[in-house]
């Protein structure tokens, strides 16, 4: 009864759309919460699919689903708190988006079947259109246009990646369910020129909605433009389950030794993406637009460390969890920030730590931790990525790696003291509720107690995840 | 050889060059809308044995390409009454050459590929190539956002095309759903055009360059 976790925010998702604001409200903290609960029990007793050819509960996709979950009931709480305070003219539609959002979320993490999997994702983009249009400007309508239009076709060629996989099945005279579990272990008989082609078109198009660059241009207008507990959302998860679509595929090339290949190339996309990343950070003018810069490079530095392999994927993964958490937690500080001062602009924000002090704990425990300074796990997932590049000997590479880092901390840094300590005179409109606040506090201390502490199932899980992907010690 | 097939996929390969050269936008979801009607009928021809849930799924993908999806477009226009050009940045007849080299041009690369299933006809996998890189010839060299929706659905065609060589082993509850994926995806951008018009007074996709760094 897997299916069970996806179908029922989508029923709650088609009732929103109907009920009035002050129902809709509770109905999105409720199904955030039956949502984790669902979640946990899917984790501790791992029910059979009902649809086995279709769905399968795999340790990747748990992970997902379990950061999915959390994430999504600590930002239903928050949004409650947003709404109060900002004026959003169609709440019902907003509210029924980001249910239909977690719906096929949810279903792209237990998705087993490759075109079930292409239809989740390619549902993750439709669902959450709605929800960048939320404040109905010029600009933001500019940012779905963009959104929609290069993440469907970068998706189309994701399809076209899928169906060249079953050609490659077809060539090699394989007779398997088209499921990546079922091709992971036929792997070895599928014809790899055709398998190269399929998996070059999915990173493509996926890498698209992952925002790994050059395709990532919708990303940082989407996300500054979308009001911020969906960019907590885009950010925190929706990349995730991009992601999610590359690593499957790039376990079936991993089984059918073609690992050098995609390994190379994952590492090159990752790069590449750091690159554009540390350019942009250094200059940027916007903090929402730097926090998605910010994504960009740490969805780079997961690609990298996939393709590294060992333990690089082990650090990879480990950033995958730490980003998603830290990275919601910093969007929904924007939040706050940005109804504060009303601007999105850096240089008319200032002396954050006198004016909102509870945001500024938020903002600056935020950012020490995505900048990837000890305590926090993004140092240790940086840290496995660059230890196992070194060991892999991919010299070049790795100094690369290293010094856009510090470019990016550099930028990041900078940008960061100005919001918190520069003189401003602006007066603040918004008083710090409770609820704008804990939610961030409560991902933060997240990420800060997995770093010390991983509870023992969640350990296994992550251990199986990554020597799927010939990863570990 | 498969001569009827040939002879319907060739016509698919006209309606390449004439989307090339149609300057109105009428016109072009017209082209659109046949070659959705022809490859829809690709697989009834191409010698599969088809089951009757393989005939109702090619009949429903024949209804939403052929006629669901152009009308969707077009109400979309009719709503916005906008100018109906395309605004090219490459002009008619160099779009015209550019589409007749493209077509020698899959045909030359397709023959380095070999899959027995492609290989049921001799033009499948040009035309599948030929559609792809058109549609995204049609997304970079028009500035009409509407022509840039009719790029991507004639990307989409091309990969259907592809993929329905291969409707033996896929699912119709699959292919399905990728084709309401499809047609949401197109329904959603037809509201986004109509946001576009009713904001800007135009479609003209040169307007939405605010947002860059």
């Amino acid at each position: 009864m897997v299916e069970f976790v996806f179908l029922s925010p989508f029923v709650t998702g088609v009732i929103a759309f109907f009920i009035p604001r002050h129902l809709g409200r509770p109905l999105l903290v409720f199904t955030g919460a039956l949502h984790l609960v669902l979640s946990v029990l899917v984790w501790l007793r791992q029910p059979e699919p009902l649809f086995k050819s279709y769905f399968a509960v795999t340790p990747e996709g748990m992970l997902s689903l379990l950061v999915i979950s959390l994430l999504f009931f600590l930002i239903s709480i928050y949004t409650i708190g947003y709404l109060k305070v900002s004026d959003i003219k169609s709440e019902h539609i907003f509210t029924g988006s980001m249910l239909l959002f977690l719906s096929t979320m949810t279903m792209v993490t237990l998705s087993d079947h490759i075109m079930v999997m292409w239809i989740a994702i390619e549902a993750t983009t439709l669902a959450s259109a709605p929800l960048i249009y939320t404040h109905r400007t010029s600009v933001s309508l500019e940012a779905t246009w963009k959104y929609v239009l290069i993440c469907s076709v970068g998706i189309a060629m994701a399809l076209l990646g899928s169906v060249l996989i079953t050609i490659s099945m077809d060539v090699g005279n394989v007779d398997a369910p088209v499921s990546f579990s079922a091709l992971t272990a036929v792997a070895t008989r599928l014809d790899p020129m055709w398998l190269k082609a399929g998996f070059a078109f999915i990173l493509v198009g996926y890498g698209t909605k992952m925002g790994l660059a050059p395709m990532h241009t919708w990303l940082p207008d989407a996300h500054s433009e979308a009001p911020s507990p969906a960019s907590a959302l885009l950010s925190g998860v929706l990349l995730n389950c991009a992601y999610l679509g590359i690593f499957k595929t790039n376990k079936i090339m991993l089984a059918a030794g073609l690992g050098d290949f995609s390994g190379l190339i994952l590492m090159g996309f990752g790069l590449i993406s750091i690159l554009a990343a540390s350019t942009f950070i250094l200059k940027q003018t916007e903090y929402k637009r730097l926090l998605a810069y910010s994504s960009i490079e740490n969805m780079g530095i997961i690609a990298f460390g996939t393709g590294v392999g060992g333990l690089g994927a082990y650090g990879a993964m480990l950033c995958l969890i730490h980003h998603s958490l830290i990275k919601s937690s910093l969007f929904l500080t924007s939040g706050n920030i940005l109804l504060g001062y009303g601007s999105r602009l850096i240089e008319k924000t200032g002396s954050l730590a006198n004016r909102m002090p509870r945001t500024f704990v938020a903002f600056f425990g935020g950012f020490t931790a995505i900048s990837g300074l000890p305590p926090f796990g993004i140092f240790i997932g940086e840290l496995f990525v660059i230890l196992g590049a070194f060991k892999a000997g991919h010299y070049i590479s790795v100094t690369v790696l290293v010094v856009s880092l510090c470019a990016i901390f550099a930028g990041f840094a900078n940008q960061a003291m100005r919001i918190s300590f520069n003189m401003s005179e602006v007066t603040i409109g918004l008083t710090e509720k409770a609820n704008l606040v804990w939610p961030q506090y409560v991902l933060l201390l997240t990420s800060l107690v997995l770093c010390f502490w991983i509870p023992d199932t969640l350990y296994q899980t992550i251990m199986s995840a990554v020597t799927s992907v010939e990863g570990g010690f | 050889m498969n001569i009827p097939v040939d002879l319907t996929l060739s016509l698919v390969l006209l309606s390449v060059l004439f989307s090339f050269g149609s300057s109105r936008l009428p016109g072009l979801i017209k082209v659109i809308a046949f070659q959705g009607v022809v490859v829809s009928i690709v697989p009834l021809i191409i010698g599969h044995d088809m089951t009757a849930g393989g005939i109702l799924f090619t009949l429903a993908t024949l209804m939403i390409r052929g006629i669901v999806i152009p009308f969707c477009i077009y109400f979309a226009i009719k709503k916005v009454a906008i100018r109906r050009e395309v605004e090219p940045i490459v002009g008619y007849h160099a779009s015209v050459l550019a589409g007749l080299g493209l077509i020698v041009a899959a045909m030359v690369v397709s023959h380095r590929f070999n899959a027995p299933s492609i290989s049921a006809s001799v033009l499948l996998l040009p035309t599948a190539i030929a559609l792809l890189v058109a549609g995204m010839f049609l997304l970079m060299a028009r500035r009409n956002a509407i022509a840039m929706v009719l790029g991507y659905i004639m990307m989409e065609n091309g990969i259907y095309l592809v993929g329905t060589t291969f409707s033996v082993r896929a699912l119709h509850i699959v292919e399905f759903g990728i084709l309401l994926d499809v047609l949401a995806g197109v329904m959603i951008m037809a509201v986004i055009l109509q946001n576009i018009k009713q904001t800007f007074d135009d479609v003209d996709t040169a307007l939405l360059r605010t947002l860059k760094e």
